[in-house]
């Protein structure tokens, strides 16, 4: 139940900066989806119950504080984690590496499905024609941020102790919860 | 049957909560113009948070402006007294304040000009993705605003409200994908839809045969029922007559400077 806080918490102030702070800082192009990097690491280092409910909280939200109709950020959210939670299986969750090419993976599903979605079921056509343009700018973006945030992490692995499974992080014996 | 549902609850439970979610999508499709429960709550439970981080940043922004970046000059200039450097940063904060009342006496001779009453707000928060073209704004339905209501500056429109809530709103941009206003070229009378385009407009379904120069001054045309006529939009930068086909392609570069929007008017509905 505290994880579930902290993880919220840890949401919402995501949020806050991508509404108010980061749009100050960074050009449209380059504002990192510090979102899409939660629920990516969620998906690989929570148990399923968990990380689904965080997921799907975090899209609706996300549609709360976007122009899209509530219910899209939660389905293409939902979406990338399960993919996450296919993929996580077959691979090392704690590879750093694995972190940050899943949120290139997922920068691109996300441009995707959003584009998709949009295009097909809201009519917003041109949408695509801003998507496109920018996804290099994004890709690049979320990786320094996904970079930046893993560093964070492992500065702060001591303070709040390091658990088996924790992406981006290395440790002796592997386990994570399904 | 019991077993396989037992054995495969969570794929059960995630195909459900998917299949779920894309349900509620579909709704609200379709029910675009309203703001849902969900979304006022959360409009409402998070302004207050916005507009701190907002002021907290501009607060921060002023103490790096006035004081921080002037560190360097301070070792330099040892002999500068305390009263210097307050006053400094006086100086500058009443220079702030100055650029603040020029953008809002602007916006005040605007609402002379037109003949509706607007209510004057402040933009708190953006949109959270990087595609999306929206803001908040730290009015709502307690000031008397509604879904539908446009929003201008004294360079021209903004955009329109689509969410309320008691003490906040949002508004979608002009810029945006989703948007479609209603237009025509002042000098050439073409109508058009302008559409959102990100960072600019295209103008939509505007007659071939009608020749467009560059910076000609597009505007709202009044149909549609949400914006005034004779509001600016923008201006053309770049129209393509193209060979064939009914329509031209006409490129609008907006006159309101989304990236900068600070105080902003909402156009409320004309007195009887």
């Amino acid at each position: 139940m505290t994880r579930l806080i902290v993880y919220f918490t840890v949401g919402l102030v995501f949020m806050l900066l991508q509404t108010t702070l980061l749009p100050r800082l960074l050009p449209d192009a380059l504002r990192p989806n510090l979102l899409l990097i939660l629920i990516l690491y969620l998906g690989l280092s929570e148990s399923f119950g968990r990380a689904l409910l965080l997921s799907l909280v975090f899209g609706l939200l996300q549609d709360s504080f976007s122009s899209t109709a509530l219910g899209l950020y939660g389905v293409v959210n939902l979406v990338i984690f399960l993919q996450v939670r296919l993929l996580v299986t077959r691979l090392s969750a704690e590879s750093p590496a694995l972190l940050l090419l899943l949120v290139a993976a997922g920068t691109l599903v996300q441009s995707v499905l959003l584009g998709f979605c949009l295009t097909l079921f809201a009519e917003a056509g041109s949408v695509l024609q801003i998507l496109l343009p920018a996804l290099p700018g994004q890709l690049l973006a979320n990786l320094l941020a996904a970079a930046v945030l893993l560093g964070m992490l492992l500065l702060l692995r001591p303070q709040f102790g390091a658990r088996p499974g924790m992406a981006g992080l290395p440790h002796q014996s592997r386990h994570h919860g399904s | 049957m019991g077993d396989f549902f037992k054995r495969q609850r969570i794929v059960v439970l995630a195909i459900m909560l998917l299949v779920g979610t894309l349900l509620l999508y579909s709704y609200n499709l379709r029910h675009k113009g309203a703001t849902t429960l969900f979304e006022r709550t959360v409009l409402t439970l998070t302004t207050p948070l916005q507009t701190g981080v907002d002021v907290f940043t501009d607060e921060i922004g002023l103490l790096w402006n006035n004081y921080l970046w002037l560190v360097d000059a301070r070792r330099q200039n040892l002999q500068l007294t305390e009263q210097n450097r307050r006053l400094q940063g006086e100086l500058v904060a009443l220079a702030e304040v100055r650029l603040e009342n020029q953008r809002l006496r602007r916006l005040l001779d605007f609402v002379d000009e037109i003949e509706r009453p607007a209510l004057p707000a402040r933009v708190v928060a953006e949109d959270i993705s990087s595609w999306a073209r929206t803001i908040v704004i730290d009015k709502g339905l307690d000031a008397g605003l509604r879904e539908g209501l446009p929003v201008v500056v004294a360079e021209g429109v903004v955009g329109r409200i689509i969410k309320t809530a008691p003490n906040s709103a949002r508004v979608l941009l002009v810029a945006d994908a989703s948007s479609a206003v209603a237009s025509l070229i002042q000098r050439t009378r073409t109508r058009g839809v302008a559409r959102g385009l990100g960072d600019h407009l295209s103008l939509d379904y505007a007659s071939r045969e009608d020749s467009l120069l560059i910076g000609d001054l597009l505007v709202t045309s009044g149909m549609g029922g949400i914006f005034p006529k004779g509001l600016v939009i923008g201006r053309v930068v770049q129209a393509d007559q193209g060979k064939f086909g009914l329509f031209q392609k006409v490129e609008i570069a907006p006159s309101a400077d989304f990236s900068r929007l600070e105080e902003v008017l909402v156009l409320l509905e004309p007195e009887p």
